[in-house]
């Protein structure tokens, strides 16, 4: 094993340090003596962490441990695949439609428990940046839609950040318009009301 | 082969004689356990066809019972000893057809009836690999030259006509390469290489190394196990260029043992060295994120996504067992609505099985977009960090839809050239969705959606 190190060692640190220099031989060998060390050491530390994962082992040598890794990871692959398979076939089977009316339900609830409003607001920041803040009612898919809707306008939202809490679903967010006209803060907060509303 | 029957076989076969057929299988056995690894792994990463050859092999190492055996179309790569142990006890029938094999101590007579049958073979048949494969460790042509030895393989005009390069490339190879880039070798090495006439000529490209000399010395093994069994002075029409080698691997197989390790790893050194090499290089393509291209880092990786794997199974069993707990549930429920609502039994036991927190977490990347996900029990947490060029936040956010989760939290922005976001989602009720599966997909969106932009970016 030691030999084949050695000589793969040799093959593999040839594009780094071209030929041996066989004038200052020992200078050089001593040079790279620990590095070289510490390069074998590390590489066999992990394989024996390699090994200590795989649970059939054959032989004990670098080759095997390779090799067995690499059955092992794909006996692994096929439980995963044969696993989600069977995962798959058994959602297409079962039905679940009804939780998702539960969850909307509960959400206006619980606002008006809590006593949040559903606002809108928006601040002109710069000639076409606007801040805007949506409060609204947390309903399932309704920020994909909100951010489909700010594209197909022509906005385009920056720094977006989305919270929920008890509910209720908090967007604030930079808001760009495309074309380079001033956008006037009502107008956006009008028609951010009838997004919100629509959808 | 040869040295099996020709240097190990006279041994084992005067020592055991009876039954000279479980002799050499133990011998076999005995010795080759290693052998049948590397064969094994020769096997796979060499990809032989062995469909009948391996019948071949295998008949010709169990003393050729199973080449009368044609249904021994088996070419699995699970140990051939066994394969032609098997052999044996089915084709015992066929012993009477060994003539008096088996009170023969004589390994010449043994010699002879392997003759034919192996001239049969062979007539029949091309080479067979895995049985040069096997003898390959311990004895290969180049290794059954001494370093005193005077071979003489380039007069072949008193024997036969010049043997096409396949037959003597192993001999050239392993000494070819000695004249590559300076390597530390044993002195033997050395040694070998220069008492080796300088006179061949016969083309041997360094390229040809491992697979090529691989075949190169199947065609040897072949050739010269032919040889060999010319000895017995059994017509067998071979190749006659093997004949060459009969007389001097006639003296080598005897002095084999005194030749010494060195000698036979110079040939094998360099075939060993580029299947771990090769291993290394399988290693890697199997891991989806593989970083950097050495060793150490592919292992490294290597363990990190065999980690991976088994967090991924567990998360998957687990699922599987909620949804089949699930569904067991909802038959009883629904049978027992009749029966005025019985609490069914299985519930405690689902709550043990749903108990176990779900875990898992696993990362990907791809060119552009870097994908990482945790998940614990019903929360999943996102972390993406991608390459601005693409409004991400609603590419992700309908992915998110699709997979049934709920997005309760983003947070993120641009930074740099880079987009990152951190996504905190709840797994819907019912949703089975796992942790492969959710980066799988969002890595397959971003690219996508790449792929779909052109090159010129957007506006920020």
């Amino acid at each position: 094993m030691e030999f084949v190190g050695s000589a793969s060692t040799q093959s593999c640190i040839t594009q780094k340090r071209g030929r041996r220099v066989y004038g200052d031989d020992r200078d050089f060998k001593s040079k790279n003596l620990t590095a070289e060390r510490r390069r074998r050491e590390k590489l066999s530390n992990r394989l024996l962490t390699l090994r200590s994962l795989v649970p059939i082992i054959t032989n004990m040598n670098k080759a095997t441990i390779v090799e067995d890794a690499i059955t092992y990871i794909e006996k692994l692959q096929m439980t995963v695949k044969v696993l989600s398979d069977q995962l798959l076939e058994m959602e297409s089977s079962s039905e679940e439609s009804e939780r998702p009316r539960n969850d909307e339900i509960n959400a206006a609830e619980e606002m008006k428990k809590h006593g949040i409003e559903e606002k809108v607001e928006v601040t002109n920041v710069d000639g076409c940046k606007l801040w805007i803040r949506i409060i609204s009612k947390k309903k399932r898919s309704r920020i994909t839609k909100f951010l489909e809707a700010m594209a197909s306008h022509g906005f385009e939202l920056s720094d977006t950040n989305v919270t929920t809490f008890k509910g209720a679903t908090l967007i604030s967010s930079c808001l760009n318009g495309v074309y380079s006209y001033k956008i006037e803060a009502e107008q956006v907060k009008e028609l951010l009301q009838e997004i919100i509303k629509s959808i | 082969m040869y040295e099996e029957t020709g240097c190990f076989d006279p041994n084992s076969m005067a020592e055991g004689g009876d039954d000279g057929i479980s002799q050499s299988v133990k011998h076999h056995k005995e010795d080759d356990a290693a052998v049948s690894a590397i064969e094994l792994e020769l096997q796979k990463h060499l990809a032989f066809n062995v469909e009948d050859t391996h019948t071949q092999s295998i008949s010709i190492n169990s003393n050729t019972h199973s080449i009368h055996d044609p249904a021994n179309q088996n070419h699995q790569i699970l140990p051939p000893y066994e394969h032609s142990h098997s052999n044996w006890d089915s084709g015992v029938v066929s012993a009477d057809h060994m003539g008096g094999f088996d009170q023969n101590e004589n390994d010449q007579s043994q010699q002879s009836f392997i003759n034919t049958d192996i001239s049969s073979s062979f007539a029949q048949s091309q080479t067979p690999p895995l049985l040069n494969l096997l003898q390959f460790p311990r004895c290969t042509t180049s290794s059954m030259l001494p370093p005193n030895s005077s071979i003489s393989f380039t007069n072949p005009d008193h024997h036969f006509p010049v043997p096409p390069p396949t037959s003597t490339d192993v001999l050239y190879d392993p000494l070819f390469h000695l004249n590559l880039p300076p390597q530390p070798q044993p002195p033997l090495f050395r040694e070998l290489f220069q008492s080796i006439p300088h006179g061949y000529s016969f083309p041997a490209s360094a390229s040809r190394a491992a697979a090529n000399s691989l075949f190169g010395e199947i065609g040897d093994e072949r050739d010269a196990t032919g040889a060999f069994y010319e000895d017995g002075d059994v017509g067998v029409h071979l190749d006659n260029r093997v004949l060459e080698f009969s007389r001097d691997l006639g003296c080598i197989g005897r002095r084999r043992e005194t030749a010494g390790k060195p000698t036979k790893h110079f040939a094998t050194e360099r075939q060993r060295r580029e299947q771990l090499n090769g291993k290394f290089k399988a290693l890697k393509d199997l891991v989806p994120n593989p970083t950097k291209n050495d060793r150490a880092s592919v292992v490294g990786d290597a363990i990190e996504y065999i980690k991976e794997l088994l967090r991924t199974v567990n998360e998957l069993k687990l699922l599987v067992e909620k949804k089949r707990c699930v569904r067991e549930r909802r038959k009883r429920h629904r049978t027992e609505d009749d029966d005025e609502g019985m609490k069914p039994l299985v519930d405690p036991a689902d709550q043990s099985y749903n108990s176990s927190l779900r875990s898992s977490w696993l990362q990907r990347k791809s060119k552009d977009t870097e994908v990482d996900v945790r998940i614990i029990d019903d929360e999943v947490t996102i972390k993406l960090v991608q390459r601005k060029k693409i409004d991400c936040l609603l590419f992700v956010s309908r992915v998110l839809d699709e997979l049934q989760l709920d997005l309760h939290h983003v947070a993120g922005g641009h930074i740099g050239d880079y987009y990152s976001f951190l996504f905190n989602t709840k797994i819907y009720e019912g949703s089975s969705v796992y942790a492969g599966s959710i980066a799988n997909k969002l890595i397959e969106v971003m690219d996508k959606q790449y792929a779909a932009v052109p090159p010129t970016s957007c506006a920020y």
